[in-house]
């Protein structure tokens, strides 16, 4: 019933949408998401034609272009077939008429009743969203902002629309009232056509079955809306939702690089993805059908850093890795969870080229990986369990950070020195001429495997490998390690495989948990539903075991 | 509202307390013979020892201050606002003889200037930036600077004196002895210009005032969302931009409404119209002082009770008013 093309809003210099396609069919509840400044707003404004600025594209309704309606014929759509929930702000009622009259008003100007036909249906729809009917004569100054909020859900219904555009339904309310005009905006009557608009995923879930990201103008991606937020495919909705503080994800929040800005040639993300190549800043990327889902990315969403596909690896006997298939997506932490002698570390080690596979093989981008070279370690960097050991101690801090940069034989020597110098700042080491200089073992545990991090970063991988990266140090220190490492991968993108023997920490870490058992991947999925449902009674076994707070568990269950 | 209500009450009751005072207090605090002060040198010379005393007797004069206050209150409870020499009547009456002039021509000024304030207000705040906004601005901006009087002068000579279609002065055309339509034909002719020059003059005030609140409420969410309903042009511009646009006029009518009645007295005399500008000026030139103070008190009261009409007013048209405290 409503369809988009190429819609282009700009008020003055400031292109607000740029080239937004979007369809709606009758009875459908479509959800438009984005942070505030992505133009959600303008674009509510824009399907009932208020949107006071340049516009471009077509937006047709039921076939009819809107913009090339007269503004009689405008009128009779408005509020008849199209009407908006507005957005609870002050003052988006009129102060100075009663809601009860408010409500009837489109009903009787648009001559669909007599005024005592219209005021009896406004107190109908008024009843039915739970405004009390001593409050009808009320002034919306002297109602609680949940009572407006019914009372503009009342008048957003009061003609009948086939369509119903809700802007923030549910925002600047308190939980219950939440709850409540939640339940009764979803069951508002099937036929009607809905187009949630909102930055709130929770809002988005509740009302929608389908959903749409906006970002920088544009859709980036579009599907339905569970499997969008259970699996996004476009790095943009991946980071929203890693930065929306929820009970569902387990892994800690975190935000957005960048901020968004506004024009951008190319694709509207590439300043702030951590997957941009060349063409992302030149050519536009159209939104593109890819396993089920619509997505606008020139690399056809998030893609796949490393595969590994049925991997084997035999010492005589012992099959330490058996058949593991894996993949770790850019910008993904990915935890593999087992107890020692599970095989993890060997699987580490293969990664890396200590050992070679007895069957199977790895890809990097989808290119089988054969030899290692120099190109290899500059993309794939792994940080050891014990830093102690895997530094030299001949070196100083400064030569241990800069030596892989000479072994790959990058920039000058000056350039190597301030790369070094700033990757030291980066893991949050000082950077003092006398502790440059220092050597590895008048450090502690801590500041060890912040070099081992810093030598590891000094590069610029795709991917860490960090193998129990705090099993030497005090729960404190290696508390904060974690914290540096979500940090990093947070500013860089990095993609992670985080290998663990504990599920707590794996949980906070990684947004996808494999659990390894005798050399076998048992489970692998998201790590909200590993943590909330586990499937293998392993899996149970080592959520059980793994610490908590049980005093506080207790007291919390009961 | 029961709350501002009776602070109302309060601030008026206050305010009429003192006018009363000060035209109590200030013909006694003048230097001299109070006598001379309340009733001029050339009534006195007039007078016999006999009225004389009468007359102090009658205002207690000879009493403390405050029984003399007593006695002023409780004359103007009988509606005794002493004796006019020049005109040998009552000053009450003479007064209520002007009062209804006066009352028809500011009274119907005021309501003119501002309802037409209001509409002009709207209509070109609607159209801000337009041509046709832009011409009644200027248009009315310049009107603004010319006294009401001077404008009385320009409609006199222009409409009366040059065109000759309305008549030069007074209220009523003189030994006519109309009555019914044609007596209210007549009225309505007289008061054409003085209402006009008063309703031009007080105009632009209201004008202005609606024109700048009109542009801040289009811009009022509340605005979208009325368009949104699809409502039609008019209902949107008057119901809902005009409706809120009005509020701070009303305000400012009550405020200058002294300012409007003081004007008309300027008016008045250039039309040799009856009211009580006509009779201020000719109590001043025979220093009728009962009559001058009788006028004050008039005068300041009317205003008063204006005022007090406006508050109650407001409310009921704003809502948001009557909870603010
Ligand atoms: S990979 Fe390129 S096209 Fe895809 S989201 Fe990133 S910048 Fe945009």
């Amino acid at each position: 019933m409503l369809e988009i093309r190429g819609l282009r809003v700009s008020y003055g210099n400031d292109t607000v949408l740029n080239g937004l396609d979007l369809d709606l069919a009758d009875g459908e509840a479509l959800a438009i998401i984005g942070e505030s400044g992505a133009g959600k707003t303008t674009l509510g404004m824009s399907i009932m034609r208020l949107a006071d600025a340049g516009i471009q594209g077509s937006i047709r309704f039921n076939g009819e272009d809107i913009f090339t309606l007269s503004d009689e014929q405008m009128r009779e759509i408005r509020w008849n077939r199209i009407s908006m929930l507005f957005q609870n702000v002050n003052n988006v009622l009129n102060p100075v008429h009663r809601v009860l009259d408010q409500v009837a008003e489109p009903i009787v100007e648009h001559k669909l009743r007599s005024k005592g036909g219209a005021l009896d249906r406004a107190g109908e729809l008024l009843t039915r969203f739970g405004l009390p009917t001593e409050r009808f004569s009320a002034y919306p100054h002297q109602l609680s902002g949940g009572e407006q909020q019914r009372v503009l859900l009342a008048m957003a219904l009061a003609n009948d629309p086939d369509l119903l555009i809700m802007d923030e339904p549910l925002s600047s309310l308190d939980v219950t009232t939440r709850q409540e005009l939640g339940e009764l905006l979803r069951n508002i009557d099937g036929h009607r056509a809905k187009l949630v608009i909102t930055h709130d995923l929770d809002t988005a879930s509740r009302l929608s079955e389908k959903l749409a990201v906006l970002y920088g103008g544009r859709i980036v991606e579009t599907g339905s809306t569970r499997e969008v937020l259970i699996n996004p495919r476009h790095p943009y909705t991946r980071a929203l939702i890693r930065a929306y503080p929820n009970m569902t994800t387990v892994k800690d929040m975190q935000g957005i690089k960048g901020r968004m800005t506004r024009p951008v040639s190319g694709c509207p993300f590439h300043p702030r993805c951590t997957q941009a190549m060349e063409k992302c800043s030149s050519e536009v990327p159209r939104l593109n059908q890819n396993h089920g889902r619509w997505v606008a990315c020139h690399r056809g969403g998030i893609v796949t850093l490393l595969s590994v596909v049925n991997l084997s690896k035999q010492f005589n006997l012992l099959k330490a890795v058996d058949s593991v298939s894996l993949h770790i997506e850019a910008g993904e932490t990915l935890a593999l969870v087992g107890q020692s002698g599970s095989g993890k570390t060997t699987l580490a080690k293969i990664l890396m080229g200590l050992y070679t596979p007895s069957k199977g093989g790895i890809y990097l981008e989808g290119k089988k990986v054969e030899k290692r070279e120099k190109d290899f370690y500059r993309r794939v960097q792994m940080i050891f369990q014990n830093p102690g050991e895997s530094l030299s101690h001949r070196l100083s801090i400064l030569e241990l950070v800069m030596e892989p940069l000479e072994v790959q034989g990058i920039g000058t020597k000056e350039e190597r020195r301030e790369k070094a110098i700033q990757t030291i700042g980066e893991v949050e080491l000082p950077q003092t001429k006398t502790f440059l200089n220092t050597y590895p073992h008048h450090l502690s545990g801590g500041e060890l495997q912040r070099v081992a991090i810093a030598r590891a970063l000094v590069l610029d991988p795709d991917l860490l490998i960090a193998d129990e990266p705090t099993a030497f140090l005090d729960a404190g220190i290696g508390a904060k390690i974690l914290k540096l490492m979500l940090n990093l991968q947070e500013c860089r993108g990095l993609s992670m495989l985080y290998i663990t023997h504990d599920v707590a920490a794996a949980r906070k870490m990684s947004d996808r948990i494999a659990v390894m058992l005798d050399g076998l991947i048992i489970e692998e999925g998201p790590s909200s539903e590993i943590v909330a449902s586990p499937r293998q009674s392993y899996t149970k076994r080592l959520l059980a075991s793994a610490s908590s707070l049980h005093y506080l568990d207790k007291t919390s269950v009961k | 509202m029961l709350v501002t209500g009776k602070r109302n009450l309060l601030t008026y009751t206050i305010a009429f307390v003192f006018i009363l005072a000060l035209n109590f207090l200030l013909p006694r605090m003048m230097p001299g013979d109070p006598l001379t002060a309340i009733y001029g040198d050339e009534a006195l010379v007039a007078m016999t020892p006999a009225l004389k005393a009468r007359l102090v007797a009658r205002f207690a004069l000879d009493q403390p201050l405050w029984r003399q206050f007593g006695a002023y209150i409780a004359a103007l409870f009988r509606g005794d606002l002493g004796w006019s020499y020049s005109f040998n009547a009552p000053v009450l009456k003479v007064i209520l003889g002007a009062l209804p002039w006066t009352l028809l021509v500011v009274g119907t000024s005021l309501i003119l200037s501002t309802i037409l304030g209001i509409v002009l207000g709207i209509e070109s705040g609607w159209r801000r930036g337009s041509k046709i906004d832009r011409a009644m601005l200027a248009g009315l901006m310049s009107l603004n600077g010319f006294p009401d009087f001077f404008l009385g002068l320009v409609l006199l000579v222009v409409f009366g004196v040059l065109l000759g279609i309305a008549p030069l002065s007074g209220a009523l055309t003189p030994y006519s002895s109309l009555s019914g339509q044609a007596l209210i034909l007549d009225v309505l002719k007289h008061m054409a210009l003085p209402v006009a020059a008063l309703t031009i003059a007080h105009l632009a005030g209201g004008y202005l005032l609606t024109r700048n609140t009109m542009i801040t409420v289009l811009k009022a969410p509340f605005m979208l969302t009325a368009k949104a309903k699809g409502l039609s042009q008019n209902v949107i511009k008057y119901r809902h931009a005009g409706r809120n646009s009005m509020l701070p006029v009303l305000t400012m009518t009550g405020i200058s409404l002294g300012r409007v009645v003081a004007g008309a007295l300027f008016v008045e005399l250039v039309f040799a119209y009856p009211g009580v500008g006509q009779l201020t000026y000719q109590a001043l030139l025979s220093r009728d002082y009962p009559v001058i103070q009788g006028v004050f008190l008039m005068m300041a009261v009317s205003v008063l009770v204006a005022n007090f009409a406006v508050d109650l007013l407001y409310p009921k048209l704003d809502p948001r008013v009557s909870h603010a405290h």
